[in-house]
């Protein structure tokens, strides 16, 4: 017999204590060839002995049964890995199944000839993952992980990093059906931490980038807060282009809407419109959020000609009445 | 039904079917009853298979050594194989026909 495989040997090694009730010479003969075959099967490539072939107590099980063996552990004296070898025998084969039903689907002739090529592009995924796991444990910038394994907040050794670690994971997904069962069983707990770190790390930035989303200026700004430019007062004029005088402004909830200082541009107090706003004490009379505050710096008199109301006086007709507004009735004093 | 169970029964005479023109080592073997449509059989099923008609006489075996994969154990039929492929294929066909007229003389085909 040529020398076999550390995996097939292992392999086979499981399969003869699954078969351990069995007479000796029985089992000997059993196993005669298997060494042979398993080599072969290993040879063909395509993943390990147990994706391909199950476990070995199942392998074992199914042995036992099409050899002629069955008769050694009838159902009666079953045991729970038999029984559980059994039931992987038939998840296998109802995977099969699925397996040849779902590739015509995809335009292959089974689904795993779809998802095999898929492996290589898993393994430069499982690289990054890895990389972003071990920036997580060993950055201590304080700073947030972005979408780079940054150290320190470098996003060149980010860039170096992440190279190794993709090509690290390219490396090993090629040679992992060559390794020994510890090695391999290191590599499988390895992807499954990382599958579980990119799990959590998927459902984190999923909620952040919502949170981010959803966070408008409309959420968080007064109603009346005008962006840009500021504005201190406000002039409404009715549709004879008359100025309205002592407005009171209120929002949808029934809040005053107030802004602007409590001196014009001119620097005379607000309420030299008519009413007189400020006290004697100095502080504001009356509701702040009659407007215009200060009437005397309207922008527009006599319906349309613009201007600095401060420079021309808001009395007396305009040289050239305007056709429209029709009624260029002087603004009351 | 489930076809894995009829597939325990006939397992022997697909085995040795396969084997009738080629001589074929285990992992050919599971392959040539695949693409043969028996999709759902499994490797130990034809390994202990092939070690059952081998241990009843039916096989001849011999290793044919392999410059970069390991060595393969080919079988195939020796006399008695081809006999025993003959007379199980006769109860194979008269047992078949006779579950064609039942599913006919029933209108269970279509």
């Amino acid at each position: 017999m040529p020398a076999v495989a550390p995996e097939v040997a292992a392999y086979l090694a499981e399969v003869r204590t699954a078969l351990a009730d069995l007479p000796p010479q029985a089992r000997d003969e059993l196993l005669e060839d298997l060494p042979e075959h398993l080599a072969e099967v290993a040879a063909e490539g395509g993943g390990s002995l147990v994706e391909r072939l199950g476990p070995p107590a199942a392998y074992a099980a199914e042995l036992r049964q099409t050899a002629g063996l069955g008769g050694v552990s009838a159902p009666a004296t079953e045991t729970t890995r038999e029984r559980m070898a059994a039931v992987s025998v038939e998840a296998r084969r109802r995977l099969r199944q699925a397996d040849v039903k779902v590739g015509p689907m995809l335009g292959y002739a089974t689904a795993s000839d779809f998802l095999r090529l898929l492996v290589p592009a898993w393994w430069v995924l499982r690289g990054y993952l890895a990389a972003m796991l071990f920036a997580y444990l060993l950055d201590n910038s304080g700073q947030r992980l972005g979408l780079l394994p940054r150290l320190g907040g470098s996003g060149l050794v980010a860039l170096l990093v992440l190279a190794a670690f993709v090509l690290g994971s390219i490396w090993l997904g090629r040679r992992q059906s060559r390794l020994r069962q510890w090695p391999r069983r290191g590599v499988a707990t390895g992807t499954a931490l990382v599958v579980l770190f990119a799990v959590v790390g998927f459902v984190n930035a999923d909620s952040v980038t919502r949170w981010q989303g959803d966070l408008s200026p409309d959420d968080i700004a007064p109603v009346y807060e005008n962006p840009a430019p500021p504005f201190d007062d406000i002039f409404v004029y009715d549709e004879q282009g008359r100025l309205l005088k002592n407005v009171r402004l209120f929002d949808q909830d029934g809040r005053p809407i107030s802004v602007g200082s409590e001196f014009c541009a001119d620097g005379s107090p607000v309420g030299t419109g008519g009413t007189p706003a400020v006290g004697p004490d100095g502080t504001l009379q009356g509701p702040r959020n009659a407007y215009p505050r200060c009437p005397g710096q309207a922008p527009y008199t006599f319906g349309g000609s613009p201007g600095p109301a401060g420079a021309t006086p808001s009395a007396g007709p305009p040289a050239t009445p305007t056709p429209s507004p029709p009624s260029p009735s002087p603004t009351p004093s | 039904m489930d076809a894995t169970q009829l597939l325990k029964g006939v397992l022997d005479l697909a085995v040795l079917a396969v084997l009738r023109h080629d001589d074929g080592y285990g992992y050919d073997i599971l392959r040539r009853l695949r693409a043969a449509g028996l999709e759902e059989v499994g490797d130990a099923s034809v390994y202990g298979t092939l070690r059952r008609l081998f241990q009843a006489g039916y096989l001849n075996t011999y290793v044919v050594p392999s410059e970069e994969g390991p060595h393969r154990k080919y079988y195939g039929l020796n006399a008695a194989g081809r006999e025993q492929l003959q007379r199980s294929g006769k109860t194979w066909q008269s047992f078949a026909s006779t579950m064609d007229r039942l599913l006919d003389d029933r209108g269970v085909h279509q």
